[in-house]
């Protein structure tokens, strides 16, 4: 040993070439012949972006302020009252000005190790904030439950077909909540397999479904907002809606367990008829690998117009936190005590959706 | 240490000064002489193809059955041979889209990527652990290197970053992890000198998104490549003349990121150079110096060789 570390240097200089040396033969051995090392290839593509189509990028947000202020004009002639008011106007101006800003950032775009655009994602958030106030006007209550720093796993039922429940929850939290905080989503695996949206989901901070992930979030005081009941929870068909699925194996609480995390048990009223599902075409849904293939009323007669959600009125609670995170870390080894907090936590959320559907009046208004 | 000794199907490339060339492949008969008649107790195997352009056939040929060969020379009570140190890949995990986001080592036994060489880095690496199980007193370390750029002879990913434009997947936008070269050497080089049995991701701290690293390399991303059967797009691509591996087209459209935890845990060191200086650095490290092997060193080593060859014949 005495010798070895003597040459320390020497080995680690022999290893070196060594290993250079077995990579580049390696390479050498390859199929298509690139023998002699090292000749990057070009891709050949069309000449790259004329300036004009940059000059009008820059110029976008005046001229879109230029057109949206002639239509209101226009309007305003035609009606005689203010359809487009000024306010409305300039919010939509300023949000795609900014969006051109965004995304003309370049190197300095800020994205955690998970791929999350806070400063992209909080510039979504007018969107987010119309459908939350005026489409569907969500009542949020409980919200003191949730600290104003610190972890928690945030655990709700899932319905509706599209993850839209989340959207809304997480819109809480910035809207309403006296330090606005974003909500991490666990997002059920074969969305990270489709292509923009899986880009949409990781850019918004969501994240896969896995235990390692969760854990890994909470450590980082992040709140995390995880639906057990998974995809089968949003492919409820229409008679089954408001009744709870299975809590998945309950992973959620070993995770809140061993994060030491309460768990803020959530009920969700209003996204289960957002698409009433009256069927699932089982093969369809086969055949592009999806978990349902969904039939509303609406979907898929009307084509991509039917996957526009109907506007019912919505409801959200937070309940007060179940204390796991005063509980032993080892519990999460206690299958016994795992399924009791499980069971508490669907009974709570199963409650609050009764208690909700009570005070919702009517679904649409 | 008495002495190091290189070992390779064709001759070395660069000037090996302390370590003695042995000009052989892994046929078992072979090897089991060569272990014994060195008395070798380190082996440090590194012939495993993992991000080259090599077909499923040579790869299965190399990873696999070398590596079993290797194994098998290495095994048995008379066997010299106290540490083992094999190199594998991340791409063992096979860049699954719902990987967990940083892909612990057990999570390989899970991932069921149907890639030919993540398959059989898995069935290599089966075959080390059951080495490991039956020949008990041995140290076997597994490193799975992450993915390289390839400094002195570009990996087809750093050939992908030299690339003027870079086409890209649409629709995705994947978190990329690197490897600096000189880190792997190093993490190659400590599992070598000490015993840390076990099975270790090695790859730079921190992630890029591929938009990011484009941006970085000061290339223009074009995002063309339809990203279904993926082996469209590399037929595609060849015809431009940049040849994309089925696993590289993997990587580019979900990435892979992997824990070093368990790394660091165990030999007490993390790859120094992270993902974005290893790709700054990738980028600004101009022409490769040429190697240093004269004509005339070339040459003796040569006729070494065939003398050594015609000993072993006899």
């Amino acid at each position: 040993m005495s010798e070895l570390t003597s040459s320390d240097d020497r080995l680690r200089h022999q290893l070196g070439l060594l290993y250079t040396d077995v990579n580049a033969e390696l390479r050498r051995r390859g199929p298509n012949g690139h023998r002699n090392g090292h000749r990057p290839a070009r891709v050949r593509v069309p000449a790259p972006v004329p300036d004009v189509i940059e000059k009008v990028k820059a110029e976008l947000p005046v001229l879109a302020l230029q057109a949206v202020g002639e239509l209101s004009l226009r309007l305003r002639d035609l009606t005689g009252r203010d359809v487009i008011d000024l306010a409305t106007m300039m919010a939509i101006v300023q949000f795609f000005s900014q969006q051109v800003e965004l995304a003309n950032r370049g190197e300095a775009v800020q994205v955690d190790d998970f791929g999350f655009d806070q400063e992209w994602t909080e510039s979504l958030l007018p969107i987010f904030r119309w459908v939350y106030r005026n489409y569907w006007r969500v009542e949020t209550t409980g919200l003191e439950h949730v600290p104003a720093e610190g972890r928690a796993l945030l655990v709700s039922n899932h319905a509706g077909v599209l993850p839209w429940d989340g959207s809304m929850i997480k819109t809480a939290l910035l809207e309403e909540h006296p330090h606005p905080r974003h909500a991490r989503a666990l997002i059920a695996q074969f969305f990270f397999g489709m292509p923009y949206l899986s880009w949409f989901l990781r850019r918004t901070g969501q994240t896969v479904g896995h235990p390692d992930d969760s854990v890994r979030l909470l450590e980082r005081d992040q709140l995390v907002l995880v639906f057990p009941e998974g995809v089968k929870g949003t492919g409820k068909p229409w008679g089954e809606r408001y009744r709870l699925r299975r809590f998945g194996r309950g992973g959620y609480v070993q995770v809140a367990l061993q994060a030491r995390a309460p768990i803020i048990p959530i009920s969700v009223v209003g996204s289960e008829e957002i698409y009433p599902m009256i069927g699932d075409i089982g093969p369809i849904a086969k055949l592009i690998g999806f978990p349902y293939f969904p039939v509303t009323p609406l979907f898929p007669w009307l084509g991509l117009l039917g996957t526009l959600p109907l506007p019912s009125k919505w409801r959200i609670q937070f309940h007060p936190p179940i204390r796991t995170d005063l509980m032993d870390a080892e519990a999460a080894d206690d299958q016994n005590l795992v399924m009791t907090v499980s069971d508490q936590v669907r009974d709570t959320i199963q409650q609050g959706l009764y208690e909700n559907l009570r005070l919702r009046r009517s679904t649409w208004f | 240490m008495a002495a190091i000794y290189g070992l390779d199907i064709e001759d070395p490339r660069v000037g090996l000064d302390r370590t003695e060339f042995v000009h052989a492949d892994t046929r078992h008969s072979l090897l089991t002489k060569l272990v014994r008649g060195l008395g070798v107790d380190t082996v440090v195997h590194c012939a495993v193809l993992t991000e080259g352009r090599a077909s499923p056939r040579t790869v299965h040929e190399t990873n696999v059955i070398g590596t079993m060969n290797l194994l098998a020379a290495c095994s048995g009570a008379d066997s010299p041979v106290r540490r083992v140190v094999v190199k594998s890949s991340v791409a063992v995990y096979g860049c699954e889209p719902y990987a967990p986001s940083y892909a612990r080592e057990s999570y390989a036994e899970s991932a069921s990527a149907r890639e030919f060489l993540a398959n059989d880095l898995r069935e290599m690496e089966q075959l080390v652990s059951d080495f490991q199980v039956r020949s008990g007193s041995t140290a076997v370390t597994v490193l799975r290197l992450g993915h390289r750029l390839g400094f002195q002879y570009p990996t087809p990913l750093g050939e992908y970053f030299l690339l003027s434009r870079v086409p890209t997947f649409h629709g995705f936008d994947p978190r990329l992890q690197l490897l600096h070269d000189d880190d792997a050497v190093e993490a190659l080089y400590y599992a070598a000198a000490a015993d840390h049995g076990g099975v270790f991701n090695v790859a730079g701290d921190g992630v890029l998104l591929l938009s990011q690293a484009i941006r970085l390399a000061g290339r223009r991303q074009l995002p063309v490549l339809f990203p279904f059967w993926r082996g469209l797009a590399r037929t595609g691509l060849r015809v431009t003349g940049y040849d994309m591996p089925a696993s590289l087209a993997d990587f580019l459209a979900y990435g892979c990121v992997v824990d070093i935890d368990a790394l660091e845990r165990e030999f007490g060191w993390r790859p120094p150079h992270t993902t974005r200086e290893t790709l700054i650095q990738f980028l600004g490290r101009g022409e490769p110096e040429p190697q240093n092997v004269g004509p005339q060193e070339y040459e003796l080593s040569q006729y070494l060789q065939r003398r050594r060859r015609l000993a072993a014949h006899r």
